[in-house]
């Protein structure tokens, strides 16, 4: 069926999210690879939701939606952290925070 | 194609969620309306407002006989409702928001902070947990959790010059969205299996028969997974010492209890509406986290300089013992008393806890550090503090008669009452780890009691202003009767149904 | 059991906290005032405690009087139970006496760092928990007043102790807790088993009554693991060797009343566990567990008879010596008889005078010397001469000299445990008399151990004359308190403790009248 392409696609870009965030350093990056992580969800829901059409059920939609709204939202909040980290440290690697331990 | 039609609203029933979205635009428009030296008064609004937004919790609790469904309609009913179990987590939401801005005037007005914003948060960041309480579908539960998080990201970071502030808020923003993004892709394939975002329905279609498929074991992991990083449950606790203490301490208060126990909420509703019938992948996952949560909080905590550290692992290993019963939920018919030990396990703890951090924020006041040393021969200038910092760490503890002891107590029956050899072994793991526990407790007490005052420290009486002496009047009279007539917390736990639960 | 004046034991439970509330809002400077409430709540106590001996029916003192149950916690079928027989009755007064006389001794005793006001408190919440323990009627009560005791002991052996305060009271403390979260877990599993097999589950709940009716009938593998659990709790608190370390350093390192109050009352929780919950409500694994608590008891004997004659301080010594009486109260108990259990009840009362009593003495001591140092002490017969008599009398005491307490706690334990229970000497069940029977001769060696170290403390202390550092202070030219004999305050507080002992030394029955019936009804579980 054509929906397993979607969902593959969808867990390939859920992959290339978490290593993202993992991986990268820098804030900025790991933002995006957040995104990406709520794109495969969002691809996903879309392919579930035509799968589940014809039971007369379009929840999927209406959740992908809830996340667009949601993850913009999230993004502002979390680029605004970033701004403030980048003013007080000039820098916005994430392996410099660290100001507390243990 | 099913013709849309607009659902029916019970308009009592969304009453408490109404009276807190007015309040937060209520505080907006008196903080811009009102001159910077009166900003104070966006507290005392915000603080009524939660208070308001009790009255409906209570007429709900008289007048609401059965369950209610918030919105009634094709295909939506049973979405959102409002049970005996979401009228007592809204009550303990909005008295937790109510003690964290008791906890809060003197802080942020003094801090010179953005009071009126500060409170807006806050007061979202509640409305979120209340909804909570009442989400029964998977797009519910996310606005909730999201609702609840965001504005706790910019309240973590709300030191805006403060470097360990900014560090705080921004480890918890980037922890958390993750964890979100995690849970969002376990909550798609849910739906793909289900075909329905409705718990229940869920609930259904994940049983036991029949193979278990690759599909649902990665969906419900994946969920747990998200909510592990919101309880701070080890090995996904990373963000919490250091947010805690980075983040203004009314702030850590608010995050180490009413976001936890809106995350533990959130878990709980996912297994027992979800997953009751896939046990064989939740329990031995809960299991091993448990273990883990409990031990390894309590080991770190041991070797902590800094009370707000200590008391942020501690709260990491106080989770350890919810989710023991959670971990023990639908084995052996326990799923009851879990339930029950896990809500007045929260109820407790959020009083207990909110104590704590009530006295540290009185006596940083004084010695403007959290360091354990700067506690030192507490007891010779501040004796009230020093008695009550005891009760709740003895409450903490779990040492009758204070309160922690019941919610350990419960804890612990859930997870014998399932027995077999998941249920005995984690009740040993945890009665270990109790004793570990008091151990750190027990340095605070001793500095406080016994060490001398430190070299130049200011040993005239400590003045507390009125809010804190509210908010340690009704934590310790909360933490002292939870503990000597648990009655009436078991009480409110025995009336917890959670719809919809328990017919899997 | 007998239901009536079924509010005096709630009142002589809970009167010492309305004194901690008047209290509280005492000023912290006004000493007089503070120690005078605290001292008028303990005689008023006390006071209700000898109502309750005038009305007790001696006539039926193996059934609960007063008897008196309420709802607690329904959901988890905990019950405020409260009741008194001839078991609990002579400890329930003991720990009022004590604290007011512990109060008496206080009022110009009060322990660096003063603060007489906290201190009495304490106090005040410590005979809460005690005698709460001993009326408790219900697993989840007794373990809230178990539990009651520990952190005011903690604070008073923490704030008020010796040089070494912090480490003496963490260790008390960790030991204490660790013992109680496996009782704890042992209650909790006790409870599920018998409710899972009993024919009335729904009936299931906490009492002493529910567990006395079913709880024998757990399968004794079962039985055996949660009488486990239940032995390290209330091994830890007894002490029974190997969980005593923590005793010799939180006596040491106390205060003198904490000592007093420790060895009188807090160290009989342990034993009292024993008699009132583990033997009655697990007799099959009793019968399992009775030979080895028999051992670990006779180990602690000579243990802490051993120990005693390597120590080189007064109050250590005297700590040390309870390990060894508190085996041979151990020992009783582990023969299941009516004879030894009874030999260790009165020896838990006569162990709780003397020892308190011998606490009392130390204490006095290091107030006057400034050292409990053996070596430095010589001729108090001399130079401080009623001290030195009492300290002569209440060694004899503790040696077990017939005609006085502590011969009645150690001599009828001795005999018990040449004959033990039947069920002990069954040889369907493995003959252990001859065990018992080794175990009599080791422990009587032990008593003339503690004939040895008692007689020797007392000769190096009180015979021959004032070292030479001391004897001057009487003239006072040093600019040192006199060393001068002892003083009203302490008369007050002693002459009670020291009738106690010839009184029960002299007439036994008082206490085995009392007791008798409700011990030959506790082991009637085991058979004749």
């Amino acid at each position: 069926m054509l929906i397993n392409n979607f969902l593959v696609l969808g867990a390939v870009l859920f992959c290339i999210g978490v290593y993202g965030v993992i991986v990268r350093k820098n804030a900025v990056l790991v933002l995006m690879s957040i995104e990406l992580i709520l794109n495969s969800v969002n691809i996903n829901l879309l392919a579930f939701d035509r799968l589940w059409a014809e039971s007369g059920n379009n929840d999927g939609s209406v959740f992908a939606l809830y996340i667009i709204a949601v993850a913009a939202a999230e993004v502002g909040v979390g680029l605004a952290l970033v701004l403030l980290i980048f003013r007080n440290r000039k820098t916005i690697a994430l392996d410099d925070l660290s100001e507390m331990k243990g | 194609m099913i013709a849309f039609s607009a659902p029916i609203v019970d308009y009592h029933a969304l009453a408490p969620e109404l009276v807190l979205a007015a309040g937060i635009c209520l505080v907006l428009l008196v903080d811009l309306f009102v001159p910077a030296h009166r900003r104070w008064i966006t507290g005392t609004i915000s603080g009524l407002v939660l208070l308001g937004a009790l009255l409906p919790v209570v007429t709900l609790a008289v007048l609401g006989g059965d369950v209610r469904d918030v919105l009634s309609g094709d295909g939506i009913s049973g979405r959102y409702v409002v049970d005996n179990f979401a009228l007592v987590l809204k009550a303990l939401f909005l008295l937790s928001g109510y003690v964290v801005v008791l906890l809060s005037t003197n802080e942020i007005e003094d801090g010179g902070y953005y009071q009126g914003e500060y409170y807006v948060l806050l007061l979202s960041s509640v409305l979120g947990m209340v909804m909570m309480a009442s989400s029964r579908d998977l797009v519910s539960v996310f606005v909730a959790l999201e609702f609840l998080s965001i504005p706790a990201y910019m309240m973590a970071a709300w030191k805006k010059r403060d470097r360990k502030s900014n560090e705080a808020g921004v480890k918890y923003y980037l922890l958390g969205v993750f964890a979100s993004a995690v849970m969002l892709y376990g909550m798609s394939l849910l739906y793909g299996i289900a075909g329905s975002t409705k718990l229940s329905v869920i609930g259904e279609k994940i049983t036991l028969s029949g193979p278990r498929t690759g599909i649902e074991v990665i969906a419900v992991v994946f969920v747990i997974v998200g909510f592990s990083f919101k309880v701070s449950a080890v090995p996904f606790h990373t963000w919490a010492p250091d947010t805690y203490e980075g983040a203004p301490t009314p702030v850590t208060a608010f995050l180490s209890v009413a976001s936890k126990a809106a995350g533990f909420v959130g878990l709980m509703i996912m297994v027992y509406l979800a997953f009751p019938l896939a046990r064989d992948v939740y329990r031995p996952f809960l299991w091993v986290l448990a273990a883990l949560t409990m031990t390894v909080g309590n080991l770190v905590a041991l070797k902590q300089k800094n009370l707000v550290r200590m008391l942020a692992y501690s709260s990491v290993s106080q989770g350890g013992f919810i989710l023991m019963a959670l971990a023990m939920a639908f084995t052996n018919g326990s799923e009851e008393s879990s339930l029950r030990a896990i809500i007045v396990y929260l109820i407790i703890y959020a009083a207990t806890n909110l104590g704590a951090f009530a006295v540290v924020i009185a006596v940083a006041r004084r010695t403007k550090s959290a360091e354990i040393s700067s506690y030192g021969g507490l007891f010779n200038y501040a004796p009230g503090l020093t008695v009550m910092m005891t009760l709740f760490l003895a409450s903490l503890a779990g040492i009758p008669p204070l309160g922690g002891w019941y919610a350990k107590f419960g804890a612990f029956r859930a997870a014998v009452d399932a027995g077999g050899g998941w249920g005995y072994t984690i009740a040993i793991v945890g009665a270990a780890n109790a004793v570990v526990a008091t151990a750190y407790y027990i340095t605070v007490m001793r500095e406080m009691w016994m060490k001398p005052v430190p070299e130049g420290a200011d040993t005239s009486a400590v003045k507390v202003p009125a809010s804190l002496v509210a908010a340690l009047t009704i934590t310790g009279l909360a933490t002292l009767a939870f503990g000597v007539v648990p009655g009436i917390i078991a009480k409110v736990g025995s009336l917890t149904d959670l719809t919809g639960a328990f017919h899997g | 059991m007998i239901q009536e004046q079924q509010w005096l034991l709630s009142l002589g439970t809970f009167l010492p906290l309305a004194g901690v509330l008047v209290m509280l809002f005492i000023p912290k400077k006004d000493e007089a005032m503070a120690k005078g409430v605290a001292l008028l709540t303990a005689v008023a106590t006390l006071g209700v405690g000898i109502y309750t001996l005038v009305k007790f029916d001696y006539g039926q003192s193996q059934k609960l009087q007063f008897f008196t149950t309420n709802k607690w916690i329904s959901p988890i079928k905990a019950t405020y139970t409260i009741g008194l027989d001839g078991i609990s009755l002579p400890l329930y007064i003991l720990s009022m006496v004590i604290t007011v006389l512990v109060m008496v001794y206080s009022w110009n005793h009060v322990p660096n760092p003063g603060n007489a006001k906290a201190f009495f408190i304490l106090m005040l919440v410590l005979q809460v928990g005690m005698a709460g323990t001993f009326v408790a009627q219900d697993l989840i009560l007794f373990f809230v007043f178990f539990e009651l005791v520990l952190l005011p002991m903690y604070f008073m052996i923490g704030v008020w102790g010796g040089e070494n305060r912090q480490y003496a009271s963490l260790k008390f403390f960790l030991y204490t807790m660790f013992g109680s979260a496996l009782m704890l877990v042992a209650f909790i599993a006790m409870f599920i088993v018998t409710k899972n097999h009993a024919t009335n589950p729904d009936a299931a709940n906490f009492s002493f009554q529910w567990f006395h009716a079913n709880a024998p009938g757990i399968a004794r593998n079962t039985a055996i693991w949660i009488f486990g659990g239940m032995f390290v709790g209330f091994a830890v608190k007894v002490p029974m060797f190997p969980f005593h370390t923590w005793l010799p350093d939180a006596h040491t390192q106390a205060p003198t009343q904490g000592s007093v109050i420790l060895a009188a009352i807090l160290l009989k929780l342990g034993t009292y566990g024993f008699v009132r919950i583990a033997l009655p409500f697990l007799p099959q694994a009793a019968k399992t567990w009775a030979p080895i608590i028999a051992v670990l008891a006779v180990i602690g004997i000579i243990y802490g008879a051993l120990g005693c004659l390597a120590q080189t301080d007064m109050k250590r010594l005297i700590a040390f010596s309870s390990v060894a009486h508190m085996g041979f109260v151990m020992l009783g108990i582990s023969t299941l008889t009516p004879l030894g259990i009874n030999a260790a009840l009165f020896g838990m009362v006569a162990h709780g005078l003397i020892t308190g009593m011998l606490f009392f003495v130390a204490g006095s001591v290091k107030e006057r010397y400034h050292t409990l140092e053996i070596k430095r002490l010589s001729g108090m017969l001399k130079q401080v001469p009623h001290l030195g008599w009492i300290l002569g009398f209440c060694a004899m005491a503790s040696l077990g000299l017939p005609g006085l307490a502590g011969f009645w706690g150690e001599f009828p334990a001795l005999l018990a445990s040449w004959s033990p229970a039947t069920i002990l000497t069954d040889s369907a069940m493995g003959n252990h008399e001859l065990l018992y029977r080794v175990l009599t001769v080791i422990s009587a060696f032990g008593t003339v151990l503690a004939a040895g170290y008692l007689l020797w403390l007392y000769q190096r202390t009180a015979f021959g004359e004032p070292s030479e550092e001391f004897a001057a202070h009487g003239h006072d030219d040093h600019g040192h308190s006199d060393i001068h004999d002892v003083n009203v305050f302490e008369w007050i507080a002693w002459t009670p403790l020291l009738i106690g002992i010839v009184v029960l030394g002299v007439v036994p029955s008082l206490m085995f009248k009392v007791m008798d019936p409700a011990v030959q009804q506790l082991t009637s579980v085991f058979g004749k």
